[in-house]
């Protein structure tokens, strides 16, 4: 059995103490498994090292009734600049255990053959891994301590590992964390969340997940409400960038899409198959979806794109995220290449770059030609034909605001707006999955400057498109995007205004 | 079968699991420093032999004064090898800790362990060296037998106990404090030329004698060089001060080993 009672760690900072687990109390008996969940930094894996003992408490106690691994699968105490094999050695002599036998189970689970012979230091992280895995396996503890098992090496040895600890050490004791929740709830017989220093404990794994999420979402929650303020006053370009740079750097959402998108993007570098490069596509759609400013990833996202055989889509992607400031040097050679393939020689179409000048004036991206025709033709779905025609043409986004004015999707947008034509029905339906996000996106640029409860009574009168516009007509919220105003004009807004 | 884990161990139990960590720490150790290429673990007492071989050939050489009627080459040997004893012990345990940060994942080894462990290797490489060099020259006669080896041993142990506590106390202080590690350079360069390795206490003036035996390691070698030489060398030393001051150290190591131990994170 493993007992914490009241543990308590601080750790000393520059900025005063840090209070990282604070009063932690309960017990682990044999046969036992318990997963624990926690964002990063929740303090998990220094739970870990206290309960193996490497680490002692600040204040209270950890005892242990039964031997306890040192966290698995942790290469650290390798001493690289020896063999695998005096390795190995060593660990049997601080355990007083054979060595010949620890050596031929090394050996036949690691599969590192001669290499264990040769110096740590020139192993490759795979290697070490298995080298590390299996000295972990050795030594026979009551129970293991399981920080992030993570996942180099194949499948198969993956297979193995989990053979070698789940199926024939089932009745060991073990304490799992993971960034996995899945992995935590097959494995595991009890779950505990760590979160701001306190640990709480649950019997059923659904109860636990549903917790732990709402702590992420509060968590994410608060951080928006903290960070309003600053979207209110949203002026231009490089503003929003920063926000959303900052936000999305600590929304979990986005960071695990993200994840899923890298993995499936290296599988798909490795494998060439369509249907990874398909898988890749969506994991980094669906991020942009939610951050659609965060540049770096429109340029792998047409990278994906362009694998598909796809080069007007490639092209959207690669010139949004240089509207975006993504440096140009990183984007010229795949637009280059993508304009090429079409036939047409890329000195007819340059790259725009990203400059400081305000909103109307900046280069569009594909999200800004969804905005913008969002409020002019009451749809945010542009056809990508439509869409890259705009971003290849227009050098500002007071261009495209003005060229959809003077298309007839805006008349009947704008009779709508004045009240003057049919509810749109078919649109808003489409409309449902990020709304807010883009609502708030429009606050932040159109109507700038308003304070929390002007900011409150407006949001519930732009419910559709149509009102968005009516709005911004009313208030004359575009008076300095020129070309737009004046195209405005000549349709024929300023008759209808008495 | 599962490790048993002992509630309530022995001493003796303990003692077995300190003597397996700590030989298996002094492996690792020695594997690593020396490795098993061309000579491998010879280079333990080796490397300090070269070092004790060219200063006594320098010492012969430029015939240097050093204040008796001594030979050259037993003084050089009993200074030069006594300046290795204590000077590669706080050498090898400063930083020490940072690299080795891992290891303490294995419960049982504990920060003191480390320099233990490192230390014992050092005693023993210029233990050798001290022990084979003499048997050579006094084999080819440059050197006559030493007079007293109880003697010799029990000053050489002095040397080594100060040198010991104070490579676990700046080892100690040194994952705390960088500026231990730079400072120790300087002053154990310092102190070499103070230290007694090149000189006899007596050759100096009364009013000097008595400033240098502030210094503890100036009585270790005096020691040693009374074993060797008998009433020929003439020794000022005084056990009553070096054994309180090795007291006073230990107990400063020890305190510094065990705050440490309760602040480290392992990496």
């Amino acid at each position: 059995m493993i007992r914490l009672n009241n543990v308590k760690k601080v750790y000393p900072t520059r900025f005063g103490d840090r209070m990282v687990l604070d009063g932690i109390s309960f017990e682990l008996s044999k046969g036992e498994r318990l997963g624990i969940l926690g964002r990063n930094g929740a303090g998990k894996s220094t739970m870990v090292r206290l309960i193996s003992g490497a680490e002692r408490p600040t204040s209270g106690t950890v005892e242990r009734h039964m031997s306890v691994s040192w966290p698995l699968a942790f290469g650290g105490a390798f001493q690289a600049f020896l063999t695998g094999r005096d390795n190995v050695r060593f660990i049997s002599r601080i355990y007083g255990q054979d060595f010949e036998r620890n050596l031929e189970f090394v050996e036949q689970f690691s599969e590192l053959g001669q290499y264990l012979e040769e110096p740590v230091r020139t192993y490759s992280s795979g290697m070490r891994a298995r080298l590390a895995f299996a000295v972990s396996m050795i030594i026979e503890f009551d129970c293991f301590l399981i920080d992030e098992i993570s996942a180099v090496g194949d499948a198969r040895f993956h297979d193995r590992c989990n053979f070698e600890l789940f199926e024939k050490r089932s009745d060991r004791a073990m304490v799992i964390i993971s960034h996995d929740p899945g992995h935590i709830r097959d494995h595991c017989s009890r779950w505990a969340i760590l979160n701001n220093g306190r640990f709480t404990e649950f019997d059923d794994f659904d109860v636990a997940y549903g917790a732990y999420k709402e702590i992420m979402g509060v968590a994410d929650r608060s951080l928006v409400a903290a960070d309003s303020s600053f979207l209110d006053s949203v002026r231009n370009r490089s503003h929003l960038l920063e926000y959303s740079y900052r936000k999305a750097g600590i929304d979990d959402r986005f960071r695990a899409l993200v994840d899923e998108a890298e993995f499936a993007r290296s599988r798909a570098e490795w494998t060439r198959a369509h249907d990874d490069w398909k898988a890749a596509e969506r994991s980094y759609a669906a991020a942009l979806a939610i951050y659609p400013f965060e540049r770096s990833y429109w340029l792998v996202l047409g990278h994906a794109i362009k694998e598909q055989g796809n080069l007007i889509g490639a092209e959207i992607c690669y010139r949004t995220a240089v509207a975006f400031g993504q440096p140009a040097q990183d984007v010229a050679v795949h637009l280059e290449f993508v304009i090429e393939q079409q036939g047409l020689d890329p000195r007819d179409y340059p790259l725009r770059r990203f400059s400081r000048a305000s909103l109307p004036e900046q280069v569009p991206g594909k999200p800004d030609i969804e905005l913008l025709s969002y409020i002019f033709w009451g749809t945010a779905l542009v056809a990508d034909d439509e869409c890259f025609r705009f971003l290849r043409e227009k050098s500002s986004i007071d261009h495209v605001a003005q060229a959809m004015v003077l298309d007839d999707r805006y008349l009947s947008q704008y009779a709508r707006a004045i009240g003057a034509a049919d509810e749109e029905v078919a649109q808003v339906s489409v409309e449902s999955d990020h709304s807010d996000q883009r609502l708030d996106y429009i606050l932040a640029i159109f109507f700038t400057g308003l304070n929390g409860p002007a900011r409150e009574s407006l949001c519930p009168k732009l419910g559709r498109p149509s009102d968005i516009l009516r709005e911004i007509l009313e208030r004359d919220l575009l008076h300095d995007w020129v070309l737009t105003k004046s195209a405005i004009t000549s349709a024929g807004y300023e008759s209808t205004r008495q | 079968m599962a490790l048993p884990v002992n509630e309530n161990p022995s001493l003796l139990d303990s003692l077995r699991v300190q003597r397996r960590v700590l030989g298996a720490l002094f492996m690792r150790e020695a594997l690593t420093r020396y490795g098993r290429h061309n000579i491998g673990f010879l280079w333990l007492f080796v490397e300090p032999m070269i070092f004790t071989l060219g200063v006594t050939a320098l010492w012969t050489a430029t015939n240097s004064i050093h204040g008796s009627g001594l030979p050259i080459v037993a003084f050089a040997i009993t200074g030069y090898s006594s300046v290795l004893l204590w000077r590669n012990m706080p050498g090898r345990c400063i930083g020490s800790l940072l690299h080795n940060l891992s290891l303490l994942y294995h419960r049982n080894i504990k920060i003191l362990d480390i320099f233990l462990a490192r230390i014992m290797l050092e005693f023993g490489g210029a233990t050798i060296s001290f022990f084979v060099l003499s048997l050579v020259f006094i084999s080819l006669g440059l050197l006559d037998p030493p007079e007293d080896i109880l003697e010799v041993a029990g000053g050489w142990l002095i040397i080594a106990w100060i040198g010991s506590a104070l490579a676990i106390w700046l080892g100690a202080m040194s994952h705390e404090n960088e500026l231990v590690d730079k400072i120790w350079h300087p002053f154990s360069y310092l102190l070499f030329p103070l230290s007694g390795a090149a000189f006899m206490v007596d050759a100096l003036p009364k009013a000097a004698q008595s400033v240098i035996l502030y210094i503890p390691i100036v009585h270790g070698v005096e020691i040693v060089r009374e074993g060797y030489f008998g009433t020929k060398a003439r020794a000022h030393f005084d056990l009553s001060y070096v054994l309180p001051f090795c007291l006073v150290i230990t107990f400063l190591a020890l305190f510094e080993v065990r705050k440490v131990a309760a602040k480290v994170v392992p990496g």
